[in-house]
């Protein structure tokens, strides 16, 4: 999907009966949260509607979350199956929905528990026997890559779930960076601030093609010294995000990491030489809205 | 685990294997399950606070946060200390001729034991070797060879050398330098072929235990540098300097890129610079360029191309100045700069005669500078 003129939406729900208790997520209150937050994006009443003006039937459904930081700091379990029972409630077939990152170890150490079997929403990493990365190198502008199998032959559409964190090099991880998980070697896009990279990353054809949908984990946010969890500087936050362009996706959580900042009196990630200049490289590439002015923010509590 | 059903099982999950498998040692066969990455404290680098830590091994100074690889993809900070992986690991053992690495001015016509990890800190749009110095560790298949079982191989197959290539040996310091030190106990001597992009220090020390350096320069400009190799121009310069003026042999490379570094006043410049920097007595080979990674677009260079580099640098003063990866070229060979001879014919990395005796011409007894026994 290109970007021109036309503006962006942007959903933000918040719950704050989401986390009843330390580590604890409510199910009810993340059912409420998609519920309310596919109904705003996509200006549909019934959540059929709203799942399939994003999707078609049959398609396979790829969830990419972010898992590289362990319990603390990873998409959390609960909202990724919860987002897959949604989209099953939607009409989507739970056999054609994989929740996936990179590893299996990872998806273990954040309070994954791994199905492979054909009957099901599936769970796995990328390095599972059988799976790897697809053997074609995929050169695209700076950087060639070999692309997880999962995104690249197994799903038709992919919905990035990742985390919003603090990122020391990028300033900023949330949909775009995740899918840096998708490829054999995300260590060389790394350098200058992750910028262009995750930017062209984004707009290689795996991913480009594929993606449809951000939706970022913003309940507690690593506001500070991420991506690795550090708790000094973590807060709880209770908010989804929700968009069909993964830039004004980005956009208004880096908004809510420096209204975090601001309130604990840290230096804007400006102010530290971190801003993630990747999502203005973005939105010159066509990818997405960073504009605020080309952002439509809807805000809601559940 | 077998080694066929990993690789059965390798192969499923589509991870690159290694294909230089090192026949000629069976005992390096893999035997068990795969080793795992190994995790031995990484040198040169920072503790900062909050767990993060500053890698000062090479110039891209990588900065990361706990549970984060450097850009070479080999080295990790796990709660705030930093790791290499592929300590003991590497994932390519081979027996070369000296020739391929290639060092013409030393030990012309022995075998090196070649070995490399996984990983690189550059990423040449070009890299001949891409499918290792690309991957992580755990994506190609490792042998366990220890820095004990490096000179136990070498002397085994009795090389002259143990060269650290492919790759980046920079990015798997710590083994290459373990390595090296058991290499010398047994009087076999270690090579290390590089790009040079690395920090002085670590240099300085590596060039306490090994013998001889190339380094392959892979053009005279920062926008080269910036675009296609990802890296600096600068740094690799110093690197070059500061070898010359170790005890290390000292010999460059310089892969010939159609369109991209072959213009002849880049090439003069090259020239110029090896002359005033670190002297003429220095082999620079102009390699060809064969299509490769992500350069496909472009063809093998030109053997004219090649053929007027040398020409140029010759004209320039350089001494000795080679024509790489065409076998049985004139420009393979070396002649006595005094009196125009061919004093070691080679063809491909073999040697057809050999006319230097006791490091001398054998027509006119000038010196040839090199490391000859």
């Amino acid at each position: 999907m290109r970007y021109t003129m036309s503006s962006s939406r942007v959903v933000l729900i918040r719950s704050r009966g989401i986390q009843p208790g330390l580590g604890k997520l409510d199910t009810a209150a993340i059912h409420s949260m998609f519920d309310r937050g596919f109904k705003l994006l996509t200006g549909q009443s019934n959540a059929q509607q709203a799942v399939f003006s994003i999707f078609r039937p049959g398609e396979r459904i790829g969830i990419k979350i972010n898992t590289l930081s362990g319990k603390e700091a990873s998409t959390r379990p609960e909202l990724a199956t919860g987002l897959a029972e949604w989209l099953v409630q939607g009409g989507l077939k739970p056999e054609n929905i994989i929740i996936w990152d990179r590893m299996n170890r990872e998806l273990r150490d954040a309070g994954y528990r791994l199905r492979t079997g054909r009957d099901g929403i599936r769970i796995f990493g990328t390095d599972s026997d059988g799976i790897g990365h697809d053997p074609e190198l995929i050169g695209h502008l700076n950087i060639g890559s070999l692309f997880s199998s999962i995104l690249k032959n197994m799903v038709d559409a992919s919905i990035s779930l990742a985390i919003l964190k603090d990122h020391c090099i990028a300033g900023v991880t949330a949909g775009m960076k995740n899918y840096y998980g998708a490829v054999h070697n995300p260590n060389k896009y790394h350098d200058t601030g992750c910028n262009p990279y995750i930017a062209e990353l984004f707009d290689s054809p795996p991913v480009r093609s594929k993606h449809r949908l951000s939706v970022i984990d913003s309940l507690i946010v690593q506001y500070h010294r991420g991506p690795a969890y550090n708790p000094r500087w973590s807060e709880k936050f209770d908010g989804l995000i929700f968009s069909l362009d993964a830039v004004a996706a980005d956009r208004v959580g880096w908004k809510i990491i420096e209204k975090l900042r601001s309130a604990a009196g840290l230096p804007s990630l400006r102010d530290e030489g971190r801003e993630p200049a990747y999502l203005h490289t973005a939105e010159k590439m066509g990818l997405g809205n960073a504009s605020d002015s080309k952002i439509e923010l809807i805000e809601e509590t559940v | 685990m077998k080694r066929r059903l990993f690789l059965k099982n390798a192969a499923g999950t589509g991870l690159v294997i290694g294909t230089r498998l090192p026949e000629f040692c069976s005992d390096l066969a893999l035997a068990g399950p795969p080793p795992k990455l190994s995790h031995v404290e990484a040198r040169y680098y920072r503790k900062l606070p909050d767990r993060e830590i500053i890698c000062d091994l090479c110039p891209r100074k990588c900065r990361l946060g706990d549970k984060e690889r450097g850009y070479c993809g080999v080295r990790e900070n796990i709660g705030g200390t930093y790791y290499t992986l592929v300590y003991g690991r590497p994932c390519s053992v081979n027996l070369d001729p000296i020739e391929k690495k290639p060092f013409f001015h030393f030990l012309p016509g022995t075998t090196t034991l070649s070995v490399a990890t996984a990983g690189c800190n550059l990423n040449c749009k070009f890299c001949q070797n891409w499918e290792i110095s690309q991957f992580r560790p755990e994506q190609v298949e490792n042998f366990d060879l220890p820095p004990e079982q490096v000179a136990v191989q070498a002397e085994k197959n009795r090389c002259s050398a143990v060269a650290y290539t492919y790759t980046e040996p920079i990015i798997f310091f710590e083994y290459m330098y373990d390595s090296a030190l058991e290499v010398r106990k047994k009087k076999i001597r270690n090579l290390v072929v590089t790009a040079g992009y690395v920090n002085q220090d670590p240099l300085n020390d590596l060039l306490e235990v090994v013998d001889a350096v190339k380094v392959d320069l892979k053009a005279f400009s920062e926008d080269f540098y910036k675009e296609y190799v990802r890296g600096e121009l600068k740094p690799v310069l110093e690197t070059i300097k500061t070898v010359a003026k170790s005890r290390a042999w000292l010999e460059i490379v310089y892969l010939v890129i159609p369109t991209l570094n072959d213009k002849p006043e880049e090439i003069r410049q090259t020239a110029r610079w090896v002359k005033n920097e670190v002297g003429d007595h220095v082999p620079v080979h102009f390699s060809r360029f064969q299509p490769m990674y992500l350069l496909k677009n472009l063809p093998p260079t030109p053997v004219s191309t090649l053929e007027l580099a040398r020409e140029i640098a010759l004209e320039e003063g350089l001494k000795f100045v080679y024509v790489g990866n065409v076998p049985g070229h004139e420009g393979e060979n070396t002649f006595c700069p005094a009196c125009g001879r061919k004093i070691i014919g080679r063809f491909g990395y073999r040697i057809e005669n050999m006319d230097i005796v006791e490091g001398k011409c054998r027509y006119c007894g000038h010196p040839v500078p090199g490391v000859w026994s």
